[in-house]
């Protein structure tokens, strides 16, 4: 990829929008704007990007945007893309993005229904690992151990991160795909694939949270890398909902998973004996995944 | 501005004006980042000082006459150093570390290469300054008469020998510089304008009271050619020679008489290229090459002699030659003592000798500047002088920034300006454990791999911006903007989280001021 090919013109997100320093979401959307080109409608979920975006008259996308309810966004997409149909926008890709709450949690029974009717566009899940826009309140998508406002110190989250895409494979869809915005070359070849494809298409991005996660926003991309050299967040695409297949393998780059969980804030109040068990759990995970996988790591 | 409903022809509720409106740059509360330029470790060891990164990225972009710019404000001949420089700018060099060393010297060839192939005098009309003079012209000589005719004195380059070059031309061996390039250089520095006068010596031919009278400056540079001579039994027999004649003999044509033995005396780069000069002749057997210190301490490039002991050149270490044993006018031997240096300094052990059977030695003990012309003044004149003539016997790159460093003070002196800044800065040069590398590989930067662009590209570009785009690509409120073929930042978005500076993998961005 040479970076030179792009330049303002080609970006569909405009500067001056309202996301915080350092947002992986902003980064998240910047990337799946370009990759998908200049013909493009979105549907926005309450989300951070609900906010991100801007008030009119203001705008920082220069695609047309459709604000939706919370548990809405997969019905809104299909019916956005039934739309454009019907006026004769056939080409016009059409792009769901909600966050993690949107995804996981509240819109969960909208994408179920979504996927099972294999509705034509991309759901976009930036996964920011909470409730951030709101306050940070712990969502399905939250891991174990994270402390949330509404699981304050001394307590902290119970229970394991929903496997969101065991649930998208289950459903057969025709693409669905893990990223992450330290791995932009890797997320737009993504993007570009599904664009290609017809049908109900999912991604699931992790997107860094400075201010929930409690980290430096210098370190997004730290952080984002970190999540898939410590093998918590393994990039994969799966077609058909049966071809599993890494796009990345850490190889020899593999980090502890304490070396990452001890630059955010949010898990201080864990212990080692809680990071040997969160370690354990991520090496468990990733070996339910290499068995899957049609070429895993040696 | 545009508007959203210029881009699209439907339209949506939501907003109609780009957000660019909304300066977001007023939320910065801490620093802002900045970019500055840092000393990467190939230009701290390179002898010209040459902004290597700044041309290896140039060369990466194929923007071939930007490098040209970049590396004459440094080195007028890249061609000749791409052939004869012994690189030190790689030794330090912090892709080594990742995997191997950047071969910067075949870039380098490759921009003179490029430079003599596409040179085209300047149709400007000149600007006519002083005259100035230049003595000798070898690489010193020949690198301030660049400078100086560059910026628009008439200069006029003096030599002794026939052939233009100095060293270049008679000291260096035809299989270290090829004559043709050597040829080219020359021939562009003619259409530059510059004045060549050769076969007239100083002190013979002309003297330096007459060039006072004529010129508005003069430069010296007529080298050391002096060979420093050893009083040892037999050293005036017929077969031994001096590896200066004894090169200059080669590189003039003239066929030195030799014998089937050589033995050659000395450790350094004279002495190596005497003895792969002589393996070359007709009619040589064998080559010896005899040093009185061990093979860590010889001064010549350890590159040049693994290639003579490739070639075939017996290495002789520990060995200080005693006698030269002759038989009539003929040589027989050279007798050999063991020697090694300790604290005190050599120290010899004359019962440990042996000989060793040869017909001809060369001697290449060091080489002297020769003073005795400053003798015949008889009042005081102004002269710039460098080069080996200054330093002593020192390399080609030395000797074209002594050049340099000449021409600039010779044009302050003329113009009465300040001296220029010649030497770098002494800060801290970028390391290794800075960089930030993951970024860099994962998106595999390292594009168009063909030489030489590619060996270009896999610089790591230790505290220059080489352009590769990951402050453009990870800026969140894309406050980076591509701008004259280089990324600039634009402050007015910036809210200054700071991931272009945690991820820039050349170092040389900072977060600055409040």
């Amino acid at each position: 990829m040479r970076i030179e090919e792009y330049n303002r013109e080609t970006e569909i997100l405009y500067s001056g929008h309202n996301a915080c320093p350092g947002c992986g979401g902003a980064l998240t959307v910047r990337y799946l704007s370009r990759a998908l080109g200049p013909n493009l409608a979105m549907a926005i979920t309450a989300s951070c990007w609900s906010i991100i975006v801007g008030v009119p008259p203001l705008t920082a996308l220069k695609c047309p945007v459709i604000h939706c309810p919370f548990p809405s966004a997969g019905s809104v997409g299909g019916g956005l893309k039934r739309g454009l149909n019907a006026r004769g926008h056939h080409d016009t890709t059409v792009v769901v993005l909600a966050g993690d709450g949107g995804t996981f949690d509240i819109g969960l029974q909208a994408l179920s229904g979504a996927a099972q009717r294999n509705e034509d566009y991309i759901f976009i899940c930036y996964d920011n690992e909470a409730y951030m826009n709101t306050g940070m309140q712990t969502s399905s998508a939250t891991p174990f151990g994270a402390r949330t406002t509404t699981a304050p110190y001394p307590l902290f989250r119970q229970g394991q991160k929903k496997d969101i895409m065991q649930i998208m494979a289950a459903h057969s869809i025709p693409y669905a795909a893990t990223a992450t915005v330290a791995f932009p070359e890797d997320m737009e070849k993504k993007l570009q694939k599904a664009k290609e494809i017809k049908g109900f298409r999912f991604m699931h991005v992790l997107s860094p949270c400075p201010p929930g996660w409690g980290i430096e926003s210098s370190d997004t991309i730290n952080l984002s890398r970190l999540a898939v050299y410590s093998n918590s967040f393994p990039l994969y695409e799966i077609t058909g909902g049966v071809k599993w297949e890494m796009t990345f393998l850490p190889e020899k780059k593999k980090t502890p998973l304490k070396e990452y969980l001890s630059l955010q804030r949010r898990f201080r109040q864990v212990d080692d004996k809680i990071i040997d068990s969160l370690q354990d759990e991520v090496d468990h995970d990733w070996d339910k995944l290499m068995k899957r996988v049609q070429n895993p790591q040696d | 501005m545009s508007t959203r409903s210029d881009q699209n022809n439907y339209k949506y509720a939501c907003g109609t004006e780009a957000s660019t409106l909304n300066k977001t740059g007023e939320w910065r509360f801490m620093a802002a980042p900045e970019r500055v330029k840092r000393l990467s470790p190939c230009r701290q060891d390179c002898l010209l000082d040459s902004d290597i990164p700044e041309w290896l990225e140039k060369v990466k972009e194929e923007r071939w006459d930007e490098a040209w710019q970049d590396i004459s404000r440094y080195n007028p001949f890249p061609a000749l150093t791409g052939y004869v420089c012994f690189s030190p700018c790689t030794e330090n060099c912090n892709r080594g570390r990742l995997d191997q060393e950047i071969d910067i010297q075949s870039v380098e060839k490759a921009i003179g290469e490029w430079r003599l192939e596409n040179y085209q005098p300047s149709s400007k009309p000149r600007e006519v300054k002083d005259k100035v003079a230049v003595i000798g012209s070898g690489p010193a000589g020949l690198s301030c008469a660049y400078y100086l005719s560059a910026n628009g004195y008439r200069v006029t380059v003096f030599e002794s020998a026939p052939l233009i070059g100095g060293m270049l031309a008679l000291g260096i061996p035809e299989y270290r510089l090829p004559r043709t390039v050597l040829k080219k250089e020359l021939k562009v520095l003619e259409e530059e304008g510059i004045n060549f006068v050769t076969g007239q010596a100083l002190g013979k031919d002309f003297d330096l009271g007459d060039l006072d009278q004529e010129f508005s400056s003069i430069f010296m540079a007529t080298g050391a050619w002096l060979s420093r001579k050893e009083k040892i039994p037999g050293h005036d027999a017929k077969g031994v020679l001096y590896a200066l004649d004894f090169l200059s003999m080669i590189n003039t044509g003239q066929q030195p008489e030799i014998k089937d033995t050589v033995v050659v005396i000395g450790g350094g780069n004279a002495a190596v290229d005497s003895a792969r000069s002589a393996l070359r002749m007709n009619g040589v057997n064998s080559v010896s090459l005899i040093y009185r210190r061990s093979r860590a301490e010889m001064p010549a490039d350890p590159g040049e002699v693994e290639a003579a002991e490739s070639e075939g050149v017996e290495l002789i270490f520990n060995a200080l030659p005693r006698e030269i044993e002759t038989e009539g006018d003929s040589i027989e031997a050279v007798l050999l003592d063991y020697s090694k240096t300790n604290r005190e300094g050599l120290v010899v052990d004359q019962s440990r000798s042996f000989k060793k059977a040869c017909g001809t030695v060369v001697m290449a003990l060091g080489q002297e500047a020769d003073y005795s012309v400053f003798n015949k003044l008889d009042r005081e004149i102004e002269l710039f002088a460098g080069g080996d003539l200054i330093s002593g016997p020192a390399t080609v790159a030395e000797a074209i920034r002594a050049g340099r460093i000449a021409a600039f003070s010779i044009m302050a002196r003329l113009e009465n300006t300040a001296e220029p800044e010649l030497s770098l800065a002494s800060e801290q040069q970028v390391s290794f454990e800075e960089l930030n590398l993951d970024a860099r590989i994962n998106l595999q930067l390292q594009h168009r791999l063909a030489e030489p662009v590619g060996e270009a590209g896999r610089c790591l570009g230790c505290g220059t911006c080489n352009s590769c785009g990951i402050c453009y690509l990870f800026c969140p409120d894309m406050a980076v903007d591509w701008i004259n073929n280089r990324y600039e930042l634009n402050l007015d978005y910036c809210k200054g989280c700071g991931i272009c500076v945690k991820e820039c993998p050349a170092r040389v961005l900072f977060m600055e001021g409040g």
